[in-house]
């Protein structure tokens, strides 16, 4: 029997996020090419794999079967995987779980994944019209649901009846992603800063939410190394970083099967949290810094419940408490997450991950100390569907 | 750039006055494109209804080939309870989809605990803004929504559509 082999994240990229002049090809390449720069001895031919991550690229660049697309213009030969892969939001930390898998049992070695979105359009009503084709576009769209504000605002508006969960709670989300985000220099809002009292002044987006609420549509790309142990040894001498464990959760596609008790309660994820920490042997104790999908000020609060980092219903109160800052309990989205960053569907769960890496390699910009154990989580869509995907200094036994 | 005064924007020129299915916002109704077609058929006649397993009793929705429960294919249409409660709403004053009416207004529904249809997220029609609470109480509605061409051998057919959405009780 052939023994397993540990799967490692060695080092990523990203190009610039934001709304970008910019075609979904050339921002691939930008992303790539800040791949190697993270890891110079990396050459083009050392990639023996390719998972390619986007949604939109059918409609908004006419690219369906996009991956041959990436492998002309990066210069790839792939042998052992050459795929486009499409969970939305999550699209790259699928990737992730994929590559893990197929590095594990020897099918591939050095597997490059890499997520990109073209989301402005020429005309800016076509991007919200796309948008009524990923929700269950013959159900829950043809009643109106395009952009996700109005669903999470209602989200919001559930979390704060039934666990009194203040706008004050949620600004305190926006402030801390802002404010790590500033130093980031890839961010759709590098350079900016927030404070509570302008998070609570903002021109409101949909009641409940104000302007900062809410992470902005981005264009841009992010790229990340997923070698084998071996091999990731001959890429670079920095501290190794193995993918411990994954989860992956979905459980309807529209309204009417919400998994819930109430649009707060989020059982989904909850579930992909656990399957994720038994694979990597941990609890969210062990967790020293995490990066979650804050689409949604709300998002984050319901995402460390139910991720278990505190109790259900004590989100707003956790993350106003400062547990989320860098010098707190669990510092959070410590590059500026969705909300700061930006939100380029496929690109976002690599960029998140490449954060976890840099965390755990002791380079990251707003870095976390000793951290040991890291976790990346995306929810994809309406909440329809719940990634997670835990990364430690060391494999699992 | 040409200055937009002088050129006279005339649509995708390959497409134009065209219908261009892949861009629609609403459903492939007709009985060509889709097996669940009697429920749009139902919706004609006012009613809202789905597929129930007559192998497991399951009541599914949306509506299916199979039962998304046992697998069976043995499924029967039953009707759905057409009153619901407003668990939250929202109301959109800009940004909707192009094709949506502002204000677009969007509620979570409750049909109660005897129903097979627990919850649903439901447009809001007839309703100014301002005027829905939560608790309120909502029907069903049905109307009529663009028509689509499609081919039929040599023949271009005409689809009627409709859809529907909740207005309040008064």
């Amino acid at each position: 029997m052939v023994q397993k082999k540990n799967a490692v994240i060695v080092g990523g990229g990203t190009s610039k996020f934001g709304v970008r002049q910019a075609h979904l090809l050339d921002m691939f390449q930008e992303a790539a090419k800040a791949c190697s720069d993270d890891i110079p001895a990396l050459k083009p031919a050392d990639i023996d794999g390719l998972i390619v991550c986007t949604t939109m690229a059918g409609r908004h660049s006419s690219a369906l079967n996009t991956a041959p697309l990436v492998v002309h213009r990066l210069g790839l030969k792939p042998t052992s995987i050459c795929i486009r892969l499409d969970t939305l939001c999550a699209g790259s930390n699928s990737g992730i779980i994929v590559a893990k898998g197929l590095v594990e049992s020897g099918i591939a070695e050095v597997i490059l994944v890499t997520g990109a979105e073209k989301v402005y359009m020429p005309q800016r009503w076509e991007t919200n019209y796309t948008q009524l084709m990923v929700n269950d576009h013959d159900w829950d769209s043809a009643m109106g649901l395009g952009v996700p504000p109005p669903f999470f605002a209602m989200i919001a508006k559930m979390h704060m009846k039934r666990y009194r969960t203040t706008k004050e709670q949620m600004a305190h989300v926006s402030v801390a992603n802002y404010n790590y985000g500033t130093t980031n220099p890839k961010g759709h809002f590098s350079g900016r800063t927030l404070t509570l009292q302008e998070a609570l002044e903002a021109r409101i987006i949909a009641d409940p939410f104000g302007l900062y609420d809410c992470c902005p549509l981005s264009d841009g790309a992010s790229a990340v190394i997923i070698a084998s142990e071996e091999r990731a040894k001959e890429l670079s001498d920095r501290p190794l970083v193995y993918i411990r464990g994954t989860g992956q959760h979905a459980t309807h596609s529209m309204s009417a099967g919400w998994p819930g008790e109430t649009l707060a309660e989020w059982p989904h994820l909850k579930k992909a949290g656990e399957v994720a920490y038994k694979n990597a042997q941990l609890t969210p104790k062990d967790i020293d810094v995490a990066q979650v999908h804050d689409c949604f000020s709300i998002s984050e609060i319901i995402e460390m419940e139910e991720l278990g980092f505190c109790k259900k219903g004590e989100g707003g109160d956790y993350v106003a408490s400062g547990a989320i800052n860098l010098d707190g309990e669990l510092p959070v989205n410590t590059d500026g997450g969705l909300i700061s960053v930006g939100h380029p569907f496929g690109a976002s769960g690599a960029r998140q991950s490449i954060e976890i890496c840099k965390q755990l390699q002791g380079r990251a910009i707003n870095q976390v100390k000793n951290a040991e154990f890291g976790l990346a989580h995306n929810l994809s869509g309406t909440c329809a569907q719940h990634t997670v995907v835990i990364y430690g200094k060391e494999p699992v036994e | 750039m040409s200055d937009i005064k002088e050129v006279k924007i005339v649509g995708t020129p390959a497409l134009e006055g065209t219908y261009i299915s892949e861009m629609d916002m609403w459903p492939f109704e007709c009985q060509e494109f889709n097996r669940i077609y009697p429920f749009y058929e139902n919706l004609r006649e006012g009613k809202f209804t789905t597929t129930k397993c007559q192998k497991c009793g399951h009541i599914a929705y949306p509506p299916g080939v199979i039962c998304p429960k046992c697998w069976s294919e043995e499924l029967e249409w039953v009707e759905l309870p057409q009153r619901a409660k407003v668990v939250t709403f929202t109301e959109t004053q800009a940004g909707a989809p192009i094709g949506f009416e502002l204000p677009l207004i969007m509620a979570w529904l409750d049909f109660g605990k005897d129903s097979p249809l627990k919850q649903l997220l439901a447009r809001i029609v007839n309703c100014a803004e301002g005027e829905l609470k939560e608790g309120d109480e909502v029907k069903f509605i049905v109307f009529n929504v663009p028509s689509h061409p499609i081919d039929v051998k040599k023949e271009t057919k005409i689809c009627d559509r409709v859809y529907y959405a909740f207005e309040p009780v008064k």
